[in-house]
């Protein structure tokens, strides 16, 4: 390694940072062959570098083949995601210090759910043929702009959509869904995120076209909850609640044919009545009679190793009424509400409470508060 | 050629983008080539917000915005070009807010407007601190409804010129490799700014003037190029920006000694004074030996944490993250750092350069509409006014003219400068080359310029690029080729700090950017209300000299 100190270091105008030794293992993979190797990396850098940093130093100083996307270098313009220990985190927002103190040695490889091209580069393409998709432009609707003037809309009412006009469409969310992992046709969090942009955007008049096709197949009730988009957005957009909202203003505007709607309906109703979640209702009543017989057998099995209760007769829970008083919370406050308790299923709070489709000019989504970016907290 | 459009579009930033939205609008065939992504162009890292005087905070007229940014410039802005900014900001601005752009608001609901400095009036228009952000998203949804084409992640390296007319573009092909040479009617330059000179700046890494330097090399004029206006609160190391709201909130700076040391250079207005009084007293206080580690302190520590925590709490993460520093505890350390380039590619008012076909809009122009000193959000709105009159003009000729010739030797001299490049083996790696040039850039031609400084930095960027010639890149394949671009990219930056430093040296006075206080220290409006012009002659450069254009406003002393 060279021993002179870095021009980073060097560029307090001759006052040097104190260094450390730092070593990562980077992924690097062939963009002719294909061919993968782990390769270990050791440098010396200041101790204020982060991820992306590092990498530059290892590409100026000992391998100038190694690429990887990078710009603002500062949160804002979403190059730089790529995966560190497995998880999707921007580079140049991952400080390395804490990592090196730990005496830890990470492993960076490119981002997941998309095709590698070199190295720590993925194509993008079809993170922006599912952006394009979502139609992400301005219908005007309602309203007309009083003449050649601004909208009104409320500060209240722009709020709604704050944290989905974060998104710097990087990446980390679709690296890490499951149901993408599963369904690469999945429209996905990002997607749907700018999907809410515009659903819960006072001007557009198209949220009505648009909840329907979001409503189709690979689209919101694919979705698994299993929120890895929400923990690894480095700028708080909290795909997995866009993706709630949606879910909540479909079944608003009577779009539930969607099993997922149905479900969630049914979930709802069923735990208000006896407090239970009733199994053997809830296959019919989300997915038809049809297809439920299809599934009797299925169902029998599960009845004879008592993995499900007989149907009948319908049993009550004793404490049915704290089921129902759940509901209420979750009806008065809302997602943000009772301390947070019922994360990011604003959907409960519409169903069988909010029948009235509302005021078109204002829709009830509930204003956000402002977030705050959320550290993701780079793991060691 | 690989491609033809009317209209060909490089650089797709706010200018870019909406250059490519208005050719669009008026009927061209019109595409976009851009070395990163559209919304990973670095307008999206503005904050503070864009200049119009809509009237909806105060009352305020496009007259006082005028003034305003005449004032700024130092008397260096051309005044028809201003007017013009101002008096089409308004439309603009309510023209993005049509297409969707998530504007902050008042009360009444209209788009807010906050005070910025040296402004008569609040008319910054925003979006809470993600200005640049909303605007690059709302105009790439303009661009995806329109399904304009981009070439996404196309190098552009040369401009074609043939008939003394700029027919297209020859670009590096990242993701593939290969040149490709896209020919068009008129080509508009978007490529933003040159911060990467300096080694302490705001600039993303893509901020390296790729389109001045190609413009400057198909022979068209740089214009005030020494202007380079230097922000005071950049973060040491790593000159990302901390917002002026840190100062708006009360945060005070201070030198080694603990002193606030602004008291004895702007006794009333302290910390709140204008950016190059306040980027001055830094550095000078830095020079004479009262600086930490080349930085001053910003200390926010008696906001209390809660203050801190609820009205800077993006200021602290950055703090946390790039220095490893938490401002409820400990002061930040900050300095002056390259913010932006008022000088660039010289232009008219509808973005024209002296090469016909060719237009430059945003901060790779110069219009002038900033002069010597760019006003905050002034920048943004300059590329959307300019950005818009550049594409309706470059559509406009498009249309009317009909043939594109791109001579087959064009190609065959940029495949052979390329293979040369790539066949080197033996020589130096790039990176040593730009480290110097950026730390010596700061050093000698930074805040303050001396004679002896400027002379030396001219000997050292000729070293330099007597040493780029044996430049060595080490990646020979075709995909994602980044060693390749950075290569060609510190080429650019080269020529560029070595125009600067002929302009620097050529004027001789003290004027916006341009401090000389141990030479020239008063402003010589005698003799240099004048730009500076810089050509590339036989390698070398060459000075020229325009008039400023006056209207209404006669030059006054400028202070707040
Ligand atoms: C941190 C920061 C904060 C700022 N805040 C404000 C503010 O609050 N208000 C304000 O008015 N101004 C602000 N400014 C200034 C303003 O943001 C910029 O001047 C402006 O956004 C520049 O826009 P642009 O379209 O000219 O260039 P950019 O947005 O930089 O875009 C340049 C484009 O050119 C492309 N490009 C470059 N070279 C090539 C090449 N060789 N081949 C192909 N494509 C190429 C890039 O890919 C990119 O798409 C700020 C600047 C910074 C750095
Ligand atoms: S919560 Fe849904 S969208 Fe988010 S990562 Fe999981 S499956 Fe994907
Ligand atoms: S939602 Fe978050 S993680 Fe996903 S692309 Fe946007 S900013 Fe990145
Ligand atoms: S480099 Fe821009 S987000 Fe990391």
């Amino acid at each position: 390694m060279p021993s002179e100190p870095t021009a980073a270091a060097a560029s307090t105008n001759g006052a040097l940072s104190p260094t450390m030794d730092v070593a990562v293992k980077i992924w690097r993979v062939d963009p002719e062959t294909g061919e993968r190797a782990l390769k270990t990396y050791e440098v010396e850098a200041p101790e204020w570098v982060t991820l992306l940093d590092v990498l530059d130093i290892i590409k100026d100083r000992v391998d100038g083949t190694l690429a990887y996307r990078k710009s603002c270098r500062m949160m804002i313009c979403g190059s730089c995601g790529m995966r560190m220990d497995g998880a999707a985190v921007l580079a140049c927002k991952t400080r390395m210090a804490d990592i090196v103190a730990a005496g830890h040695v990470p492993v960076i490889s490119p981002m997941g759910n998309l095709p590698i091209v070199k190295d720590l580069v993925v194509d993008m393409g079809p993170f922006w043929s599912k952006m394009r998709a979502m139609k992400p432009w301005l219908q005007p609707g309602y309203e007309e702009p009083p003449e050649g003037k601004e909208y009104h809309v409320s500060q209240e009412r722009m709020n709604v959509i704050h944290k989905e006009a974060l998104c710097i469409n990087c990446g980390c969310c679709v690296s890490e869904c499951n149901s993408m992992e599963s369904d690469p046709d999945f429209l996905g969090p990002a997607a749907l995120a700018k999907g809410m942009r515009f659903v819960g955007d006072a001007r557009d008049g198209a949220d009505v076209e648009r909840l329907e096709e979001y409503n189709s197949e690979h689209g919101i009730w694919d979705c698994t909850r299993c929120y890895f988009c929400n923990e690894r957005c480095p700028k708080g957009v909290d795909p997995r609640d866009a993706i709630a909202k949606l879910g909540a203003e479909s079944i608003k505007h009577g779009i539930d044919r969607d099993m997922g709607a149905k479900h969630a309906k049914w979930f709802v109703k069923s735990a208000e009545t006896t407090g239970w979640l009733r199994e053997t209702e809830l296959v019919p009543k989300t997915q038809g009679v049809v297809s439920s017989i299809m599934q009797i057998k299925f169902a029998m099995g599960l009845a004879r190793r008592g993995k499900v209760p007989p149907p009948f007769p319908p049993h009550v829970a004793a404490d049915v009424k704290e089921a129902r008083a759940l509901r209420d919370i979750v009806q008065q406050q809302g997602r943000e509400g009772a301390l947070g308790h019922v994360q990011g299923e604003r959907a409960l709070s519409y169903i069988e409470h909010h029948t009235t489709a509302g005021n078109r000019h204002a829709p009830e989504i509930t204003p956000g508060e402002e977030p705050v970016n959320r550290d993701v907290g780079e793991r060691p | 050629m690989d491609a033809k459009h009317d209209v060909l579009v490089i650089g797709a930033g706010c200018a870019g983008m909406r250059a490519a939205i208005e050719a669009f609008d008026a009927g061209a065939d019109v595409a976009i080539i851009s070395k990163i992504h559209p919304v990973r162009s670095h307008s999206g890292a503005a904050e503070g917000g864009i200049n119009a005087a809509l009237g909806n905070a105060s009352e305020d007229d496009p007259e006082k915005h005028a003034f305003d940014t005449v004032k700024g410039s130092d008397y260096l802005g051309d005044q028809d070009a201003i007017e013009i900014l101002c008096d089409e900001a308004p439309d603009d601005v309510y023209q993005l807010e049509n297409w969707g752009a998530v504007f902050s608001r008042t009360d009444d609901g209209k788009i807010a407007q906050r005070p910025f400095g040296a402004a008569g009036e609040p008319r910054t228009a925003y979006a809470a601190d993600i200005t640049g952000h909303v605007l690059l998203q709302v105009l790439y949804e303009q661009l995806m409804k329109r399904d304009i084409l981009v070439y996404d992640e196309w190098f552009a390296w040369k401009l074609v010129v043939d008939e003394d007319r700029c027919q297209g573009v020859i670009a590096w092909d990242l993701m593939n490799g290969g040149l490709k040479t896209v020919g068009a009617k008129t080509v508009i330059l978007a490529t933003g700014g040159a911060g990467r000179l300096y080694v302490g700046t705001t600039n993303a890494y893509a901020c390296t003037g790729d389109g001045m330097t190609m413009a400057l090399r198909a022979g068209v004029a740089l214009k005030d190029m020494e202007m380079m206006q230097f922000h005071p609160t950049t973060l040491s190391p790593t000159g990302v920006l901390i917002t002026e709201g840190c100062r708006g909130e009360g945060a005070y700076l201070l030198n080694s000694e603990g002193d606030r040391f602004l008291k004895r250079y702007a006794p009333n207005a302290m910390e709140l004074a204008s950016r190059d009084v306040i980027s001055r007293a830094e550095q000078t206080e830095i020079d004479e030996g009262r600086g930490v580690d080349g930085s001053v302190l910003l200390d926010l520590r008696h906001l209390g944490a809660e203050k801190i925590i609820e009205r800077l709490h993006g200021t602290r993460e950055l703090a946390m993250t790039f220095a490893l520093i938490d401002p409820i505890h400990d002061p930040i350390p900050v300095r002056p750092g390259a913010h932006y380039h008022m000088g660039g590619v010289d232009t008219d008012v509808w973005g024209k350069t002296s090469l016909e076909g060719l237009y430059a809009a945003g901060e790779v122009a110069c219009v002038s509409v900033h002069g010597a000193n760019r006003l905050g959000g002034n920048a943004l709105m300059e590329t959307i006014t300019f950005g818009k009159r550049a594409g309706r003009h470059a559509a406009e000729w498009a249309l009317a003219n009909t043939t594109v010739t791109v001579p087959e030797g064009a190609v065959s001299d940029a495949e052979r400068e390329l293979r040369e490049l790539l066949d080197r083996d033996e020589g130096e790696r790039p990176w040593r080359i730009r480290d110097e040039l950026a730390t010596t850039m700061h050093e000698n031609f930074g805040v303050f310029r001396r004679e002896e400084q400027m002379q030396r930095q001219g000997e050292i960027v000729s070293r330099l690029r007597e040493r780029y010639e044996r430049v060595v890149v080490e990646d020979k394949g075709n995909v994602f080729n980044s060693d390749l671009t950075q290569a060609l990219e510190l080429g650019f930056l080269l020529e560029l700090a070595e125009c600067m430093v002929v302009s620097g040296l050529a004027r001789k006075e003290s004027r916006g950017a341009h401090a000389r206080p141990y030479d020239y220290p008063e402003r010589d409006d005698d003799n240099y209300m004048r730009h500076t012009l810089v050509t590339w002659e036989d390698g070398r450069p060459q000075l020229d000299w325009r008039d400023v254009t006056m209207t209404k406003w006669q030059p006054q002393e400028r202070k707040y």
